[in-house]
């Protein structure tokens, strides 16, 4: 400490005469020399009070105590930095590990959109935080058939993203089977309301599309209904489906039903992401949703996705609330 | 918009009313309120949701919490007053055929 | 000056006279103004939490002697709730409610220890030596 103060004592002296950039630069060289010696802040309060007493040796007591109420602050003030850092620092791995698990994610949940030359399938699926918490999934399975599942999860981020994979298992597990949608329905359920704690359900649409006959059999936990746009009659059916959402009780049965769809029909599966904008009733919102997809209905069903999401971001101001999925499947 | 919930005790019956957002944000301080709630087997609680002006489905998993609660110590719980949009979210989610809903909606 | 002082932390104004009695100790004991502003400021992150955790304990400060050396040791005990996990308020890392201070702190002292028993209380003793 006490080379510290000769040398912090010349370059102020030093610098009270000549006042040249040399000396203002000698100063900040200096500080390494603080920092390899793990000098706190105060403690250079307290280097810079004695070398300022040994240059003015008339200087006033009360000036004295000046520099004791700022070393007093100090101390403080070095205590919160430290503790505020250390905050950031922690906020910066909690970070780091986030996009970690968003990329896992990514990987884990990624769906490939089969083709077929008798559907054509469009999907979009936008997580509103990191962590998504809707889930597609596709399955084409003995030729004839496509299954997809759009399941939305209840609450966002870390939460969901965990029963998520519980989902994601549970579909592979039941997808070679090729079973009825009403029965991958009730196992699914089991599945999660034994693993999930009581303000936890996900909900789900599972549909399995018979590409020779053009029939889609589907069943519904407690999701929000599906479009079907009949070409023929140029409008729109809900398909509404009474079910539970899955994780609520231990033995719920899920009916299923069928629909033919006829050349240039399609069928629109959304989460509630989509259909829940604020301030705006959710019947208004899928009549603004059917409209939408209405015009758009010439184009690929890729596309038609694309620009739908695109344009319910501009309706609300580029500030979506919840994630965000939907998928087409088009004849 | 603020959450506001207000507990009302009428005879052998706890009412609770719940007034204002009920979403991801406000959901954690109903559920925090609803677990004050000594549940037994005689318990008979009405959630009053006329002035609950909108509803996620974070807020639909404290519902849903409750009422597994609930229902698990053989205790009641009922929901009254839900607006047209909480009921078809109800109806959607297939939780009024599983809940004690009050059949005839006030119109609010 | 008694070698041992108690003082009972109650309120903040607890704290300012608490305060004066251990920078007076510490004088006494021959640290300088920096030592004493990092000893003072110690005791008061110490005491700020009893009177957010426990409401209410109490300080004792004490002169301490070695063959060679002299310093102070500050021993704060309450009633509180206790703390659960005493190696996460003193990891740095982890700045979680009453910990967040805690790693400060320590630094400014040469030593702190912490013994804590849930629903029981909590004991936090620090000295420090001169150099």
């Amino acid at each position: 400490m006490k080379q510290l103060l000769i040398d912090y004592k010349q370059i102020l002296s030093e610098y009270i005469t000549n006042r040249e950039e040399q000396t203002l630069y000698n100063g900040q060289n200096y500080v390494r020399q603080l920092i390899q010696k793990n000098v706190a802040p105060e403690d250079l309060v307290n280097i810079h009070r004695k070398a300022v007493a040994d240059i003015y040796s008339d200087l006033p007591e009360t000036l004295s105590h000046a520099y004791d109420f700022l070393i007093e602050v100090m101390v403080q003030f070095g205590l919160k930095t430290r503790e505020h850092q250390s905050l950031l620092i922690q906020k910066e791995e909690l970070r780091i590990e986030m996009e970690i698990a968003a990329r896992i994610q990514n990987i884990l949940l990624k769906t490939a959109i089969p083709e077929f030359n008798k559907l054509d399938i469009g999907m979009i699926s936008k997580p509103i935080r990191k962590m998504n918490g809707d889930y597609v999934q596709f399955i084409h399975h003995e030729q004839n058939y496509l299954s997809v599942a759009v399941a939305d999860v209840v609450g966002k981020g870390v939460p969901a993203a965990l029963c998520m994979s519980m989902l994601k298992n549970g579909l592979e597990t039941l997808e070679y089977g090729n079973y009825d949608p009403s029965y991958i329905l009730h196992v699914l359920n089991r599945i999660i309301e034994k693993s999930v704690d009581d303000g936890m359900f996900v909900s789900a649409f599972y549909g399995r599309y018979d590409i020779e006959k053009g029939v889609l059999t589907y069943s519904s936990a407690g999701h929000e209904p599906a479009l079907y746009f009949s070409s023929k009659f140029g409008s729109y059916v809900d398909l509404e489906s009474k079910g539970l959402l899955l994780g609520v009780m231990p033995e719920v049965k899920y009916p299923q039903f069928n629909i033919k769809l006829e050349e240039n029909d399609f069928i629109m599966i959304v989460t509630d992401g989509v259909t829940e904008i604020r301030d705006c009733d959710v019947i208004e919102a899928r009549s603004l949703l059917k409209e939408i997809a209405f015009s758009l209905r010439h184009l690929s069903a890729q596309e038609m996705c694309e620009k739908i999401y695109a344009e319910l971001q501009r309706i609300q101001d580029y500030n979506l609330n919840d994630d965000f999925t939907i998928v087409i499947l088009k004849k | 918009m603020e959450l506001n919930v207000l507990f009302h005790k009428e005879k052998n019956k706890l009412k609770v009313i719940i007034e204002g957002e009920v979403d991801t944000f406000t959901a954690p301080k109903l559920r925090d309120q609803l677990d004050t709630i000594e549940i037994n087997p005689h318990v008979f609680i009405e959630l009053e949701l006329s002035q609950v002006v909108y509803m996620d489905s974070t807020g639909l998993g404290v519902i849903v919490a409750i009422y597994k609660k609930v229902t698990r110590q053989n205790g009641n719980l009922k929901l009254v007053g839900l607006s047209n949009r909480l009921k078809r979210l109800f109806a959607i989610t297939g939780l009024s055929e599983l809940m004690n809903i009050e059949a005839d909606v006030k119109v609010v | 000056m008694n070698d041992k002082l108690e003082v009972t932390i109650n309120t903040e104004w607890d704290i300012i006279t608490a305060r004066q009695i251990v920078r007076e100790t510490a004088k006494s004991i021959g640290f300088d103004t920096v030592d004493q502003a990092r000893i003072v400021t110690a005791f008061s992150e110490i005491a700020k939490n009893i009177i957010m955790y426990a409401h209410v304990g109490f300080i004792k400060i004490d002169i301490i002697k070695s063959e060679v050396n002299k310093g102070i040791s500050i021993t704060a005990i309450d009633n509180g709730p206790g703390i659960v996990d005493i190696k996460s308020v003193l990891d740095e890392s982890n700045p979680k409610g009453l910990g967040a201070g805690i790693p400060g702190v320590r630094r400014l002292m040469d030593t702190l220890e912490i013994e804590s028993n849930i629903g029981k209380g909590t004991k936090v003793h620090m000295e420090k030596w001169l150099r």
